[in-house]
């Protein structure tokens, strides 16, 4: 079989879906980690597997993966081990569907919301002339603007309350959505539901308001069940950041409104 | 099994999802709606939230016994699992992988791009009455501006961008191939659907792709995409748009 090597960053949005997918299946990788901080996947070696610079990676013999949601159902299908689709058409459908809101709207709230609390503020302290070089030698547009936002802290008012206003939807959301389903959208544990663990799985120390055991039980419900399956833990310890020790909030048995405030 | 589409001209999102249809030789209740006066968003199912949070804008709704589906590559796909005959997508992993990944880049970039250059040049109308109605403030947003003609000049040159870049991909992907993907499939309807009234309107984009150019005529007379183009009511389906996904607000 050929081997599977993985370029991450953390367990966390986008390089924690196919870390998590791996893990469920049961598939050993090599893991190579990128630190996002230092700005990594914007070196030659880097860009020499992806030159668009985007973590995650995932290169299977001589091939290369890119797109972390695609990479997750290339892998549920490339390799044996436990299915993470579920066989009724529709449900795939539904998972398909959140899995795009989660993506392409209200994921980057969220990273929007990170960036100006935890990514900028990480690497702001830096070299300035150092900072300008590393930002020019971003493949894609829109990342350089991503990272200037984040280094000067120049987030927009309105683009904030929007992102905030998006985040309070879309927890409305996956709360109903998990009132009417055991996992994300179907009956069963899927890529919904890696893809969502990667996006929420500190909600309630990050939104305290807005989730907590009595505004969002199902919300809390499902995310302790996700942090108790094995690969999930095994996932998560390959972090090295205090962000990701976030996921430790899951450990309390319950989480009252104002408690974390 | 019980299907029903509600579309609208065969552009954009109602083209794929109808072509999809026909190539997979499913019998389904065609309805048309005039999705360029926002009536999708008087349809019975409009609140539901994977129908009112659709992040595709304004697209088709397929009900498949009783569940309202919206955003049209992921519909094409369930059309490819429940229907007969050749898959749209490639069965092997790593070719679906790059299918998917193809479909994914025009769903996020050039969709927004084509919606927006085609709503500037054949205005989508509602009243007050049917922007009450919608249920995502974000979609209403878009259709505020673009039904007030506030159109940004960085927007649309970005948009402009964006096309010459798919047109590049295309060409360059096309090398001897027939099709997208090797084989006919999904790639090529989608890619189709949102590029098919691009060439009018971004001609430069095309000028010097004669590949390009002769892939467009193909897909347009391959018999799934010109039985959806038979459905058209006005006599230029490809100048048909209503507002589409919003174009990348953050990374």
């Amino acid at each position: 079989m050929h081997s599977v090597t993985l370029y991450h960053w953390e367990p966390n949005a986008n390089s924690g879906k196919p870390m998590l997918a791996l893990m469920e299946k049961g598939v050993a990788f090599n893991s190579h980690y990128l630190d996002l901080l230092k700005f990594d996947q914007h070196q030659p070696e880097y860009l020499a597997i992806n030159p668009q610079g985007t973590i995650p990676a995932m290169v299977h013999g001589e091939r290369v993966l890119t797109e972390s949601t695609a990479i997750m159902e290339y892998v549920d299908e490339a390799f044996p081990g436990p299915k993470l689709m579920p066989d009724d058409p529709r449900d795939r459908w539904r998972i398909r569907w959140w899995m795009k809101l989660m993506d392409q709207w209200l994921g980057p709230s969220f990273s929007m919301i990170g960036w100006s609390v935890f990514v900028g503020p990480a690497v702001r302290s830096r070299d300035q002339a150092e900072l300008k070089a590393a930002v020019e030698r971003i493949p894609l547009p829109e990342r350089r603007v991503a990272w200037n936002k984040a280094i000067s802290g120049n987030f927009g008012a309105e683009e904030m309350a929007e992102s905030r206003r998006r985040v309070a939807l879309g927890i409305r959301m996956l709360e109903e959505a998990l009132g009417k389903w055991p996992w994300l959208a179907s009956n069963e544990f899927s890529l919904a539901d890696i893809n969502g663990f990667n996006l929420a799985y500190a909600l309630p120390l990050a939104q305290p308001t807005l989730s907590n055991d009595e505004l969002t039980p199902n919300i809390l419900r499902w995310l302790r069940t996700i942090y108790a399956r094995p690969a999930t833990r095994a996932c998560w310890a390959m972090g090295r950041t205090s962000m990701v020790e976030r996921v430790k909030i899951l450990e309390q048995p319950h989480i009252a409104a104002g408690q974390i405030a | 099994m019980s299907l029903t589409l509600y579309h609208g001209e065969p552009n954009g999102p109602s083209l794929t999802v109808l072509a999809a249809l026909f190539a997979k030789q499913l019998p389904a209740d065609l309805r048309y709606i005039d999705l360029a006066h926002g009536a999708r968003h008087s349809l019975a199912c409009a609140h539901e939230p994977l129908v009112a949070m659709s992040i595709e804008g304004e697209g088709p709704v397929l009900v498949a016994d009783g569940e309202a589906m919206t955003d049209s590559v992921f519909i094409a796909c369930y059309l490819d699992d429940v229907g007969q005959g050749a898959a749209l997508r490639p069965a092997d992993p790593y070719d679906r992988w790059e299918a998917m990944k193809w479909c994914r880049q025009m769903i996020e970039r050039t969709s927004p791009a084509a919606a927006y250059l085609g709503c500037r040049a054949h205005p989508p109308q509602a009243d007050a009455a049917v922007l009450e109605r919608i249920g995502s403030v974000d979609l209403r947003a878009r259709w505020e501006e673009i039904a007030g003609g506030q159109f940004s000049e960085q927007k649309l040159e970005d948009s402009r961008s964006k096309i010459r870049q798919v047109a590049e991909r295309i060409e360059a992907r096309l090398g001897d191939r027939e099709w997208l993907m090797g084989g006919y499939s999904l790639a090529d309807l989608e890619s189709y659907a949102w590029l098919a009234g691009m060439v009018p309107l971004v001609p430069d984009a095309f000028a010097e792709r004669p590949r390009t150019r002769n892939w467009l005529a193909r897909v347009k007379d391959s018999p799934p995409v010109a039985q959806a183009l038979a459905q058209a009511r006005t006599s230029e389906p490809a100048a048909y748009w209503s507002v589409g996904p919003e174009i990348n607000r953050w990374g």
